[in-house]
């Protein structure tokens, strides 16, 4: 069942690599400061305004390795719903997120439920992603002092590395992040520091396509460094963007009964 | 029959078969002993307990709201004049803190715990165990301090340091999730981990920031000496109508149902000693009884009446209970003496958390139970030979002087 904080999160962080469109087809300019490129970044979904994905994820240990499939809508930035189609064990099982708020359906029991926040913050255990990896993304506007700390080029982009230290009292446990966004921002990279600033886990874009008219971050990979055998993988298989979706998709009764 | 007669004959009878008396006279020595001895231990892991009970942030009383208990959320909280003081003479009242103190997620970045987040006013806490809990780094300094002290078991979950930021969540009074960072002020060492891991504390001001109103979820209040809970609970519950006020046997049920099986405890352990004692004294009198036929045989003929016999027989029994009790004590005493320091107990000192105790046994002698010991073993002594002296009395002077 918590597999499906980890989709979320991973869902919006993909629609966040998904930000730039190539209908606005905007790119970076030097004079952007480094909140204002990290905003363009997060705010992906401009433009978007429904989204119906199809998705793989593969958890990967040094012992055993698991893969899911599922298909996801997303209205707006906020509203989600994720259903898994694979493994049958899990087929059927679904989460709904409408702004803050956050349900899951297990099938097999035909319940759901209301997660409180706590469990939302934890990572799904023996995935890699947390809740908050992805998800409260803003937080970065907010909480963290921003500033650009290297321009490189790289295959005809330019390649901004953001270096984000949270304020004194942010709800961050973090010591740095370091993020690495593509002139078109994409981000490539975000590197999770402790506090005695030594990488923890990175979250890498590894592959980078066009689906469904845009191009964005289609494959991600998220490592701990302190095991790096395993890794969590998460891989977009196939997108359509600005479909007519029903608002009845994103309801309580429509996370409970399958429908569509 | 003068009785300074019969005393005589009895402490001479003691004296005339001096080794088996010796034997008879240690085994009562050491079981005294060994029951005083025990029942200090017993009573100082009751007193042990019971105070830690109470300096985990209960207190002798404590003031809730009446769902807290229930549903221990900053919801159920309320507030407080700003210069309340309970309503308790002096003499009796050693201290008394107002806290917040609500359910909580706790982050670092390579881990993620529950924990019950404390806001407490360090100055008031020298009633529980945060008052002289050792710490690395330092205390929280006041009621605003912004930053946290967390266990030391904690740190090592969460694999932090010292000056480290911390992630807590928890809820404000308006029912949405409040989230904050935190820097470690310092870690505590309390006794025993269940502490360490559970309790996290933040000045209460910054806490009622935090969750949104200047509110409390209770007020610990700590007696002095033999409190009188009873009277002054009613005291405090006419003064907050609409909160009530439990004392720590209704807050901690457990310390409490040990706290009066320790008080069984004591008595049981007695009796198991004294009963296994009782059938060595019943047969060492009745060996005596028996060799002294003819003599009982004797003084019955020259016109002993069969109380004298009787008395005669318990007196054997009273003299020789009395130096053993007596010596026995003495032993007892003086063990719980050289084991005043207390007995280290660390290498148990996990399972000994369980039951809520730290790893130092201190003996607590009471006046009480050297009274219930010396009290009871003499009257075990006088029924002990009520069976021997009945033999004694049955004893046929015509029979017994014919053998």
């Amino acid at each position: 069942m918590r597999i499906s904080y980890l989709m979320v999160a991973v869902l919006l962080g993909l629609a966040s690599g998904a930000v730039q469109g190539q209908e606005t087809s905007a790119t970076a300019s030097d004079s952007m400061t480094a909140p204002e490129l990290l905003a363009a970044a997060m705010d992906l979904q401009s433009g978007i305004a429904t989204s119906y994905t199809e998705a793989i994820m593969v958890v990967h240990r040094p012992d055993w390795e698991r893969t899911s499939t599922m298909v996801v809508w997303t209205r707006g930035r906020e509203d989600v719903l994720i259903r898994f189609t694979a493994p049958a064990k899990d087929a059927g099982n679904a989460t709904l997120k409408l702004a803050e708020k956050m349900w899951t359906y297990t099938s097999k029991l035909n319940r759901s439920i209301r997660l409180p926040y706590s469990l939302m913050s934890q990572s799904w255990g023996g995935s890699d992603f947390s809740y908050n990896d992805l998800s409260r993304t803003d937080i970065l506007l907010r909480e963290y002092d921003l500033s650009i700390i290297e321009r490189n080029q790289v295959d005809g982009h330019t390649v901004y590395v953001i270096e984000a230290i949270p304020y004194e009292n942010a709800p961050v446990v973090w010591g740095k992040e370091v993020l690495v966004i593509r002139d078109d921002f994409v981000l490539l990279k975000q590197t999770f520091y402790d506090q005695d600033m030594e990488p923890l886990k990175v979250m890498e874009t590894t592959e980078i396509k066009e689906l469904g008219g845009r191009v964005f971050g289609t494959k991600l990979r998220m490592v701990k460094l302190e095991s790096p055998e395993s890794y969590t993988e998460f891989q977009t298989l196939k997108a359509e963007f600005d479909l007519e979706l029903d608002d009845r998709l994103f309801t309580l009764f429509s996370l409970q009964s399958g429908a569509r | 029959m003068p009785l300074k007669l019969l005393v005589q004959l009895s402490a001479r009878n003691l004296t005339r078969h001096k080794r088996r008396n010796f034997m008879l006279l240690m085994a009562i020595c050491v079981a005294v002993a060994g029951v005083t001895f025990m029942n200090s231990l017993i009573r100082g892991f009751q007193y042990d307990m019971q105070e830690s009970a109470v300096a985990n942030l209960t207190g002798h009383l404590k003031i809730l709201d009446p769902g807290y208990l229930d549903d221990p959320s900053i919801q159920k909280s309320f507030e407080l004049a700003n210069d309340w003081q309970p309503d308790i003479a002096a003499e009796q009242l050693d201290g008394w803190a107002a806290r917040i103190r609500i359910p909580g997620v706790i982050m670092s970045e390579r881990e993620t715990r529950g924990i019950q987040f404390v806001g407490v006013d360090p100055a008031q806490e020298s009633i529980s165990f945060l008052g002289d809990a050792d710490y690395d780094g330092e205390p929280l300094r006041d009621a605003s301090d912004r930053r946290v002290i967390i266990g030391r078991a904690l740190a090592e979950q969460l694999e932090t340091k010292v000056g480290r930021r911390l992630v807590i969540i928890t809820q404000g009074v308006d029912g949405l999730n409040r989230e904050m960072g935190f820097r470690i002020a310092g870690f505590y060492d309390a006794e025993g981990t269940g502490l360490e891991k559970v309790f996290v504390f933040t000045g209460i001001k910054t806490l009622q920031e935090m969750v949104g109103a200047e509110v409390f979820t209770e007020v610990s209040i700590k007696l002095t000496g033999t409190p009188k809970e009873f009277s002054i609970k009613a005291v405090l519950s006419e003064f907050f109508t609409g909160l009530v006020v439990l004392d720590w046997k209704e807050l901690e049920p457990q310390a409490a149902a040990m706290f009066l099986f320790a008080d069984a405890a004591v008595f049981i352990w007695f009796l198991i000693m004294m009963g296994a004692l009782i059938f060595g004294l019943v047969n060492t009198l009745i060996t005596a009884v028996m060799e002294r036929v003819r003599e009982f045989g004797m003084l019955r003929a020259v016109g002993m009446r069969p109380g004298a016999v009787i008395v005669q027989v318990v007196l054997e029994s009273t003299f020789m209970m009395a130096l053993g009790v007596t010596i026995g004590l003495g032993i007892g005493v003086g063990l719980v003496l050289w084991a005043g320091e207390g007995i280290d107990l660390t290498q148990w000192a996990q399972g000994m958390e369980m039951a809520g105790m730290r790893s130092v046994l201190v003996p607590r002698l009471m006046a009480a139970d050297l009274i219930l010991v010396a009290g009871l073993s003499m009257v075990f002594g006088v029924l002990a030979s009520l069976y021997p002296a009945w033999r004694a009395v049955k004893i046929n002077p015509l029979e017994a002087l014919r053998r």
